[in-house]
């Protein structure tokens, strides 16, 4: 039944090579997820997202230095690879430097018709940050009109608005059905879920997750649950390690990942007219990357309420080797997990992670978790 | 013949106090490590016999080889066993297994067992990873931290200085003592940077007790910035091969400012312990046991 979604997300560049052909329209990769697909979509552009491809590769060395994290490093080299080369167009929203490193050298490298870096406001909480937004969306929107040549409406933007609403809507409300005791589809469904919802066009994916979400409620995996996890950190879209963890005993029920929840978990709200301050609104507000989670600390009680209302008995807390905002958040998150009577397990994840090692750990954290009585 | 210096000496060991033919539940725990394998033959709750051998490049072999070799002249085979429990990075190959259970809960149940109920923190030094782990009263993990991806700090990292100083490494301990002043340690990052160090140190003239102290003091450092990321409540013990080296333990005891607990019988064979202890229990909650 899920299917589809998986194979959307491993055949990502023949399908929107294949979009391409059938629409003729362009397409635009982008590097973090707050770019506004919204405005994207208004201008029939299709919005892909660069991931990497979890392959050993020697190819960014003299772009990137070392110590920048895998992640924006494997992104890259997809690039210097040659697999996006039918991209027309890349941007970024302003987020951590690593994948912004990752942005420049591809501009730098690989050019492109349109390149944009929108400066994103990274201080969200300021009252400031959605006027401003809206402001640099208005700059934005403008930028594509000039590409493409075409007027961009209110009445575009708002069909761009309903189309990742609705793309949000469908994705939350199937990741509710796993609150249950017996969740229908497997972590790693979920994520090619969620992984083909960047890469695929939005109204393919709606259609698709609308045909197959009546029948959920009622599927049932076949499999034992074993231990209920939740996975919490920067992007992860490691299927292998996923599928590694599924079949020792667990079943990861929930995320807090910007290949996840963060993606999608909040809509935009109208309100009266102007869409370009609705989808200002809905990125200030979303679930917050660690980049913009300051002063205050809105991450954590948010993950902390996701782990209590998916009921999870432990949470993997893993990170991109490197990555400094999530380094500087696994601290506080732990203590956080602790003191709610939820055990952690700490990751750190390259390009490629080592499955054995990993196992070790996953299976004693589980056994850790297990009421068994063995003793 | 070259000597090979890193070999340590297999053996294997019965209990002349028992005759298991009195036994009702007779288990086996098999730890097959990345350097060694052990196996363990627990008689009703007793310590009955094992064996520590070197794995060879087959898991599957290696679990048999150490059975054998802890059967051998009992007059036991493997259909006097009730259960067994595989352990180790090998554990899901272990063919004659049950059941496979984390090197990692397998030595907290046999710290337990070795050094008492009031154990709480154990450092297993293997053969090529390193673990904190801290335990409750019965022996169960409430917390584990392991090395990431390195041998600095573990037993294969001293086979390599063993070879590289051609010093047997059952000696390495002792002779890191004998030095006039403590040298500062070596490079901790990695095992091949610190064997470089020491080539260098070597050609410059230092001898090779210093070298020994620079780099068991190197390891204990090493192991100590793992520990503190977790914390140590006492009582503190260490299992796995290094425990048997002074040179490290007695250093790394000294940075902690703490004791750790006279171990009762082989370090080595605690994940295996731990393996059969299971076993026990299992072989009891299955019904396998006879009444």
């Amino acid at each position: 039944m899920m299917e589809q979604f998986q194979e959307w997300a491993q055949e990502r560049h023949s399908y929107a090579q294949e979009w391409k052909k059938q629409t003729g329209g362009k397409v635009v990769g982008y590097f973090c997820t707050y770019v506004p697909e919204e405005i994207l979509y208004a201008a029939d552009i299709l919005p892909v997202r660069i991931l990497g491809s979890h392959e050993p590769q020697d190819v960014t060395e003299p772009h990137i230095f070392g110590m920048f994290c895998p992640f924006c490093r494997d992104c890259l080299a997809q690039g210097l690879k040659g697999r996006f080369d039918y991209l027309d167009g890349i941007m970024i929203a302003q987020s951590c430097i690593h994948i912004r490193q990752a942005f420049t050298s591809w501009e730098m490298h690989l050019p492109t018709d349109f390149s944009y870096y929108l400066p994103m406001p990274n201080h969200v909480q300021s009252k400031r940050a959605t006027p401003f937004l809206r402001g640099e969306l208005e700059k934005f929107k403008g930028a594509v009109e000039e590409w493409t040549g075409t007027t961009i409406t209110d009445e575009k933007l708002n069909t761009g608005i309903d189309l990742m609403n609705t793309n949000r809507r469908l994705q939350k409300q199937i990741y509710e059905l796993r609150q249950g005791g017996n969740p229908p589809i497997t972590g790693l469904e979920a994520m090619y879920l969620t992984i083909s919802s960047q890469t695929t066009s939005k109204e393919d994916h709606n259609r698709e997750m609308e045909r197959v979400v009546s029948e959920l409620s009622d599927r049932s995996t076949g499999r034992s649950i074993g231990t209920r996890l939740m996975l919490v950190g920067s992007e992860n879209d490691d299927t292998e390690f996923v599928n590694m963890v599924e079949s020792v005993g667990a079943t990861v029920v929930i995320d807090d990942h910007c290949t996840g929840t963060r993606y999608f978990w909040n809509e935009s709200e109208p309100n009266g007219g102007d869409p370009l301050e609705e989808i200002a609104r809905r990125y200030v507000d979303r679930p917050a990357c660690p980049t913009k989670d300051w002063p205050d600390r809105t991450r954590i009680p948010h993950v902390l309420k996701m782990a209590k209302e998916w009921d999870v008995a432990g949470a993997i807390l893993i990170q991109q080797k490197f990555c400094d905002p999530h380094e500087l958040d696994i601290p506080a998150l732990t203590k956080a997990f602790h003191e709610a009577g939820i055990k952690t397990l700490f990751l750190e994840f390259d390009v490629t992670v080592p499955l054995g090692p990993f196992r070790v750990r996953v299976e004693a954290f589980l056994e850790m978790l297990s009421d068994e009585d063995l003793f | 013949m070259t000597t090979e210096y890193w070999r340590w000496k297999e053996y294997n060991w019965k209990n002349p106090d028992i005759d298991w033919k009195d036994a009702k539940n007779i288990t086996v725990g098999v730890d097959v490590g990345s350097v060694s394998s052990q196996a363990v033959i627990m008689t009703d709750g007793e310590l009955y016999a094992y064996s520590n051998m070197r794995t060879g490049s087959d898991s599957p072999e290696s679990a048999e080889n150490a059975l054998d070799w802890a059967l051998k002249d009992t007059g036991m085979t493997l259909d006097n066993i009730l259960y067994a429990v595989g352990t180790g990075y090998g554990r899901v190959n272990v063919p004659f297994a049950d059941r496979a259970i984390t090197e990692i809960a397998c030595h907290g149940r046999g710290a337990n067992f070795m050094y008492g109920p009031t154990v709480r923190t154990i450092l297993d030094m293997g053969g090529q990873d390193c673990k904190v782990i801290q335990v409750d009263e019965k022996g169960k993990v409430q917390e584990f931290l392991m090395n990431d991806k390195c041998a600095a700090g573990t037993g294969r990292g001293m086979e390599v200085f063993a070879d590289l100083l051609e010093i047997p490494i059952e000696d390495i301990g002792e002779l890191s003592f004998q030095v006039d002043e403590e040298p500062e340690p070596v490079s901790s990052t990695c095992v091949i940077f610190a064997k470089t160090e020491a080539t260098g140190l070597l050609r410059q003239g230092w001898p090779k007790n210093d070298v020994l102290a620079a780099y068991c003091s190197a390891m204990a450092l090493r192991v100590v910035a793992l520990i503190e990321r977790v914390g140590v409540e006492e009582d503190f013990a260490i299992t796995g091969g290094i425990a048997k080296n002074a040179g490290v333990v007695k250093r790394l005891t000294g940075y902690l400012n703490l004791e750790a607990l006279q171990p009762k019988h082989d370090t080595q064979i605690a994940g295996a312990l731990g393996g059969a202890l299971f076993a026990q229990t299992l072989a009891v909650k299955e019904g396998k046991v006879p009444s």
